[in-house]
């Protein structure tokens, strides 16, 4: 009896579908355009990744989604209608506009700063001579032939 | 019990504040006896967690319902290894594993050392039991494990517990959390040698030559610690991916990256005695982010899942970290003098500035990584709107900074120390920079076209080159001399500076990994609705459902999908893809099919039971290019690492070509 319980259990759970129909993931546009857009179940994943049961949001979403797409509706119409429903947050990165510029900037421009410091101290932690380097001293024979034999030993040392 | 456990847990707060006290106070007035004192406080604040992690473990074990945390995160069906490994699967128990891992780095270092640096060890403590009585703080009065369910005045035991949530009841997620721990914890530790060295006002680099193991052995660990939640990820989640970008996820990556730049930049210190200030941010960077990545965890400011949920502790370590960072931008600022560099750059094209180069990249994806994290934070508090930065975001910004930093990979350990010649330059390069190119070529004519991936496999192959030349120079030579095979050459190269040719397999195995990300860009999925006898194709793939089954454990139902795989017209396997629901939290997890193969993986889930037609299975088939390669490329990281660790053969002086008098002398002469 209790194993029979437990069977009608896991029929009843296992036999919640993704949407009822058919299932919208079998469409490969709405898995393509399902990554672009988060599930709102806290998992974290897209819409097309989140892999919970009866989800309360993955569900119904993808199931308008494919209708979205049956519709013929464009890419850049069912984002926005999605974002008009659920606010920004639903887009998996921010919008390239306005203030949220900035989080798309900022790494590179942090990148670039920098390198421009590095640069900045590598020049002022350059020897004096060899920033400026005398062209003078290079030219003597001597000097060259001493050059060439620190070199040959440093490559040796390393 | 849970009496005894949670004096044992108040008697080690009490004690790490006697030892913080008495170690400081010993230093200061010169008292050796109080020292001594700490250092036995040190060891007894070990034997009091051990005893109250014992407690709660042997709780666990034996299903004592009337404590709050094993009925919250185990039941009596469980699996006795994951009753056991519940003890990190929660907020309280979890940072009572992050106390006695503490307790125990602390106890190993203060024995280890009780003979040596006796002007930094008291110091060392004081760090040390600083960030063990926070974590104290927490164990004791905030989130303590023993607290029991109460109803009115008495202890009530619940029937049975409500599990630990199914997605943890995997091998893999058993060691996960430890390995990371044992990463996050041990970064505590070259930090407190760091910070006693400023405070001592220590001249030399005695705390990185002492710290330099250490800080392997801990990197190593957060290694395997990121690796096996990425392994787990894999294998359990179901969509087949490793890596999600999640808040926590790159929590524990951003002292990874931080103690990477370190590893690298302390050999400008050793070998130079460079780069003294950074060193010492970067080392309490690591700590800090360290300190951040548990915040990050315990808070809830962030919405992960992994998170333990929200709770009121995240003001408790902004804290910390407040304090934290206070207390060593202060000791660095006040002991700049102790921090001069001793030499200067005698080139750009040198093996000093590209480590330079090394770690600016290293810190900006830190940067780009914590800051896509904290980014939906900061545009709700200004903006007051919400927005997610998710995958797509991090995967666009970070691939161009870490092919990047591939490159540098490559070309770093060929550029000498001082200058480089062109000559040598292109002595070094010419022939991985051609095999690079010649493969690129290749590519493009057999068909792909995806630039990053064209960019990466060449960098590979272009830094694999450099690697491998660069053991067959050596091992010429020395086979040469030595009339030995070239095998026995390359050990015998290896052994004689294992940092170096340790830290080149170390690459190397980056660049297996690089390789397996790749494959990334070649996935191909679908998902299908077939019943018994039904057939599904997938790229070279033919699949048919050979029988669906279903069964019954104490623990969970399981239901299962037998699919034979063809290809070609031929039988080669059969996967089992399988889904459960625990009976006790009434959650579902998925045991994915996965046939790894070198060149690619298949991998089936399945998600559910069709509605539509009731005897159709719902079956997400994928295929992932090259990802094995990220593990193995693992493999080889890990011995490496392990390599770098061996003492080398020869003894290798650091002879440093100047020293500060040098310096200045040079700069009058120029005056």
């Amino acid at each position: 009896m209790r194993r029979l319980k437990s069977r009608l259990l896991l029929a009843a759970l296992l036999a919640a579908t993704l949407a009822p129909g058919s299932t919208p993931l079998q469409n490969p546009e709405v898995r393509r355009i399902g990554k672009k857009l988060g599930c709102q179940c806290g998992c974290q994943s897209s819409l097309t990744e989140c892999n919970m049961l009866q989800c309360h949001f993955a569900d119904p979403a993808r199931a308008e989604l494919l209708r979205m797409v049956d519709s013929g509706q464009s890419e850049a119409g069912i984002l926005k209608a999605f974002v008009d429903r659920y606010g920004k947050a639903i887009l998996r990165e921010p919008p390239t506009e306005g203030f949220f510029l900035i989080g798309w900037v900022m790494p590179f421009v942090a990148t670039a700063a920098g390198a421009v410091f590095l640069w900045w101290f590598v020049r002022r932690k350059l020897r004096p001579e060899a920033a400026a380097a005398p062209a003078a001293e290079l030219s003597s024979e001597a000097y060259a032939r001493y050059r060439d034999r620190i070199e040959k030993d440093l490559a040796k040392l390393d | 019990m849970e009496n005894l456990g949670a004096l044992a847990v108040l008697l080690a707060f009490c004690l790490s504040i006697y030892a913080v006290l008495s170690s400081a106070v010993g230093a200061l007035k010169k008292k050796p006896f109080l020292i001594l004192s700490a250092e036995r406080a040190v060891y007894s604040i070990w034997i009091l967690l051990t005893l109250a992690s014992g407690l709660l473990v042997y709780s666990l074990l034996t299903g004592d319902m009337r404590l709050a945390y094993v009925a919250g995160r185990t039941n009596h069906a469980m699996p006795t290894i994951y009753k056991f490994t519940a003890w990190w699967g929660g907020q309280e128990g979890s940072l009572l594993f992050w106390s006695w891992i503490l307790s125990s780095y602390s106890a190993v270092v203060t024995w280890t050392n009780r003979r040596k640096f006796r002007q930094m060890m008291p110091w060392v403590i004081v760090v040390l039991m600083s960030t063990q009585c926070f974590f104290l703080i927490l164990n004791a009065f905030v989130e303590s494990p023993f607290q029991v369910l109460a109803v009115g005045k008495g202890i009530i035991a619940a029937e049975d517990g409500r599990g630990l949530s199914p997605l943890l009841q995997y091998w893999a997620m058993a060691i996960h959390p430890p390995m990371l721990y044992l990463g996050y914890v041990g970064f505590v530790v070259p930090f407190a040698f760091a910070m006693s060295s400023l405070i001592t006002r220590q001249p030399g680099d005695a705390w990185i030559h002492t710290t330099r193991r250490w800080t392997i052995v801990t990197w190593l660990f957060q290694s395997c610690g990121i690796i096996l939640g990425a392994g787990w990820a894999y294998a359990v989640l179901g969509w087949g991916g490793y890596w999600g970008w999640d808040p926590v996820e790159n929590a524990s990556l951003l002292p990874w990256i931080t103690a990477t730049a370190f590893l690298h930049s302390v050999m400008m210190q050793e070998k130079k005695g460079m780069m003294k200030v950074w060193n010492m941010a970067l080392i309490s960077a690591t700590f800090l982010l360290c300190i951040f990545g548990t915040f990050l965890t315990r808070s809830g400011i962030v919405s992960s899942v992994h998170a333990f949920g929200v709770s009121a502790i995240g003001k408790y370590f902004v804290a910390f970290i407040a304090i934290g960072l206070g207390a060593s931008v202060y000791l660095i600022l006040s002991r700049l003098d102790y921090l001069k560099s001793e030499a200067r750059l005698e080139s750009v094209v040198s093996r000093e500035s590209s480590f330079l180069f090394n770690n600016l990249i290293l810190l900006a994806s830190c940067f780009a990584v914590l800051w896509g994290t904290l980014f939906p934070v900061i545009t709700e508090a200004i903006m007051g709107e919400k927005v997610s930065v998710g995958a797509p975001f991090f995967n666009r910004v970070n691939i161009p900074i870490g092919l990047f930093l591939l490159f540098l990979t490559g070309v770093g350990p060929l550029i000498a120390w001082r200058r480089s010649s062109l000559e040598s330059l292109k002595r070094a390069f010419l022939w991985p920079s051609v095999a690079a190119v010649l493969l690129v070529a290749v590519l493009i004519v057999a068909g792909i076209r995806h630039f990053y991936a064209l960019m990466s496999f060449g960098l590979c192959l272009f830094v694999a080159a450099t690697i491998v030349s660069e053991f067959l120079k050596g091992s010429l030579a020395i086979a040469a001399r030595n009339n030995m095979n070239l095998v026995r050459a390359m050990v015998e190269l290896t052994h004689r500076n294992t940092r170096r040719y340790g830290g080149y397999i170390v690459h190397m195995g980056i660049v297996l990994m690089f390789v397996g990300f790749t494959g990334a860009a070649f996935n191909k999925d679908d998902t299908v609705e077939v019943g018994t006898g039904e057939t599904f194709r997938l790229g070279k793939y033919e699949m048919k459902v050979r029988e669906i089954q279903d069964g019954d454990t104490p623990n969970y139902m399981w239901q299962r999908a037998v699919v034979d795989i063809s290809k070609g017209g031929e039988q080669i396997g059969t996967l089992r893809p399988e889904r459960r629901i625990y009976k006790a939290s009434q959650e579902p997890n998925s045991i994915v099919g996965i046939r790894r193969r070198l060149n690619e993986d298949l991998y089936l889930n399945f998600a559910s039971m069709s509605q539509s037609s009731s005897d159709k299975a719902i079956i997400q088939a994928f295929v992932f290019p090259l990802v094995s390669w990220i593990w193995i490329g693992f493999g080889v990281l890990f011995a490496g690492s392990i390599i770098c660790l061996i003492p080398p053969k020869v003894r290798l002086q650091y002879a440093r070509t100047e020293v500060v008098g040098v310096v200045q002398k040079h700069a009058k002469v120029e005056k």
